[in-house]
């Protein structure tokens, strides 16, 4: 298998993928790689194809050509991947609303483990424990919850297997600035506590600048990658738009990654 | 003394437990049959230490830390040496959080439970009672001061409920008339009463089959559709939209669902009885050497005015109480997928049972009154 993925360190390769819808096409000859322990955020103005790109990483979506590997597996649509080994966050949380957070939790592990259902039960309520959600919430359904505990729900339940990647679609989307720092901080926590490699769309330039360490720019209907402090430098019209407005300025000057 | 995951060495005072191998969350099963295995009865200090020790996990290193807890509500000595520290951070944060209350208290005691449960009757029914006068205050203010918005909706709702329903009304009731006369057909034969079967046929699809069935059919297909519809909207907060533009989502959703019903299923209901009718008369034909010509003879002295006035008058009344109770329970889902599920199958049970009681208290009311 590590001879076929052209680096070692690369948790995810895409090589010269392709996506096109009529005579639109979003992504051409697209790169892009992943090392590990790195926390990648993909960001494109829309209709960039942020979200066929997450897509087609996950296998939820075909695209009409290219490569793509993920830990050392190649992805194939609908086929099954390396599901034990990734855990996703998808935007509006997606738990499954006949469960409770518990039991949505649970699913996962009883899925892809052996163990007692009282085991099960405890794993699941330290993985809800984990995400900074209170004991009482793990009986409750997604309904009940408010937005940032419905993520973090969806967080506990991506990170129920252990995984070694973890993807989040706008992690921080539809949360006030104080939840969404709070989010982010939790985010960074559990990549060093836990040796995640993350991946994540985002809008949020706090985010961006937070917790980082690499960022793809979604321009041209290709990706350009680099650190976001040396990005912004990058002279290309939605770059400079991007990064120039005053608010990147701001979250620019507020957190530096390396200093955290 | 060693297992696969554990090396196990006693001296005096001390047990040393070491750890080997893969501490991961595949392998949890193997760790607690392991764990279960070792005597920790004795009296003296556990150390747990990271001798052989692969690699580890949260759900490992929750494994080890839930059964050193164990041993330390013994009132026993623990320690650990040598564990990667992030993991343990983690558990002792998440463990050392005195305020959460265990887990079987917060699923709710038995008494807790029933009074939960018998609150919840209550507050639907009031739920269930105001949602009636919603729908009722809506039909009727629709009826008084019919908007244009309303008229389209009506007019798209009519073609979904009464064209698209068409073809499934015929075909079933062809087959009912079929099945009616094939049963008369068979008994009444044994008495040379054969030609009884055209009155037996015409008069209970003219009064009683053709608009029960037709109504139940329309029930199924449009009942469903109405509550699903209106259910997903009500979810994807589109009536939420509808208000805050100012438009009533009980004015433009229920008003142009029932008033299209009221009219669409008397008309199918004619189709339907003629279907009846004319699945009849190919039986008679075919079993019973009757012609059509004498069918329809003998049908029209069997049949008078009354009966077809019974069967019609029923058709805009189970129309009202089918759009009215699937398009209310449409409006009732809240919030989750498995409630749309729920509240459809709702609406179309209680439609055909409404249907079935209506229809018994019309057949009392035509004895009683002599139709």
């Amino acid at each position: 298998m590590a001879s076929e993925a052209a680096n070692d360190d690369h948790i995810i390769e895409v090589r010269g993928l392709i996506n096109q819808f009529g005579t639109n096409r979003v992504h051409d000859e697209l790169d892009l790689s992943v090392n590990h322990g790195e926390v990648m955020g993909l960001i494109g103005g829309s209709g960039t194809g942020k979200s066929v790109l997450f897509r087609s990483i996950l296998g939820l979506h075909r695209p009409n050509a290219g490569r793509i590997t993920v830990l050392g597996r190649e992805i194939q649509f609908r086929r099954p991947g390396p599901e034990k080994d990734w855990g996703v966050l998808f935007q509006s949380g997606a738990l499954l609303s006949g469960l409770t957070v518990q039991q949505n939790v649970e699913l996962p592990i009883a899925l892809h483990s052996e163990m007692s259902s009282a085991s099960r039960a405890e794993l699941a309520v330290l993985k809800i424990r984990m995400t900074g959600l209170p004991v009482q919430a793990a009986a409750k359904y997604p309904s009940e919850l408010s937005g940032g505990m419905v993520k973090r729900a969806a967080l506990a339940r991506a990170l129920a297997l252990e995984p070694k990647l973890l993807f989040l679609d706008e992690p921080t989307s539809g949360l006030d600035p104080v939840a969404a720092t709070e989010f982010d901080q939790l985010i960074d926590y559990l990549k060093r506590s836990l040796d995640l490699t993350v991946v994540m769309i985002t809008h949020d330039l706090d985010s961006v600048f937070g917790i980082c360490d690499q960022i793809a720019v979604l321009v041209d209907r290709k990706t350009v990658t680099g650190p976001p402090t040396e990005i912004a430098q990058i002279d290309h019209p939605w770059i400079q738009r991007y990064f120039g407005d005053p608010r990147a300025q701001r979250a620019m000057t507020a957190s530096d990654p390396h200093d955290r | 003394m060693a297992t696969d995951y554990l090396t196990i060495a006693r001296d005096a005072d001390e047990l040393a437990v070491g750890l080997r191998g893969d501490w991961l969350f595949d392998n949890v099963p193997s760790l607690e049959a392991n764990l279960e295995d070792v005597d920790f009865s004795g009296n003296e200090s556990v150390v747990f230490h990271c001798g052989g020790l692969q690699n580890i996990d949260i759900a490992g290193a929750w494994v080890l830390f839930h059964k050193s807890q164990e041993i330390k509500h013994q009132g026993r000595e623990i320690g650990f040496r040598g564990f990667k520290e992030a993991h343990f951070k983690f558990l002792e944060n998440i463990t050392s959080l005195e305020d959460a209350p265990p887990l079987t208290d917060i699923r709710g005691r038995a008494s807790g439970r029933l009074q939960s449960m018998v609150e919840s009757v209550g507050e639907s029914t009031l739920a269930g009672v105001a949602d009636v006068g919603r729908i009722a205050s809506a039909i009727f203010s629709g009826i008084t001061q019919p908007s244009r918005i309303v008229w389209r909706e009506t007019l798209s709702q009519f073609e979904q409920v009464a064209f698209r329903a068409t073809p499934i009304v015929l075909l079933v009731c062809t087959l009912m008339g079929l099945v009616l006369a094939y049963q008369g057909a068979t008994q009444l034969q044994k008495f040379g009463a054969s030609i009884f079967v055209v009155d037996l046929v015409s008069i209970s699809i003219v009064r009683e089959m053709g608009v029960l069935l037709t109504a139940i059919i329309v029930a199924g297909r449009s009942g469903s559709a109405f509550a699903a519809s209106i259910g997903v909207m009500n979810l994807n907060e589109e009536t939420d939209a509808l208000r805050v533009m100012g438009l009533n989502p009980d004015h433009v959703l229920v008003i142009p669902r029932v008033a299209a019903l009221t009219v669409a299923l008397p008309m199918l209901t004619v189709l339907g009885i003629m279907a009846g009718l004319a699945g009849g008369t190919l039986l008679c034909q075919l079993v019973l050497d009757i012609s059509p010509s004498q069918f329809v003879q003998r049908a029209a002295s069997a049949v008078d005015s009354a009966d077809v006035f019974a069967g019609l008058i029923k058709a805009p009344v189970f129309a009202l109480l089918i759009a009215a109770v699937s398009t209310l329970r449409g409006l009732q889902v809240q919030s989750s997928a498995a409630e749309l599920g729920r509240l459809t199958t709702v609406a179309v049970v209680q439609s055909i049972t409404l249907i079935i009681l209506a229809d018994g208290i019309f057949t009392v009311m035509f004895v009683r009154y002599g139709i």
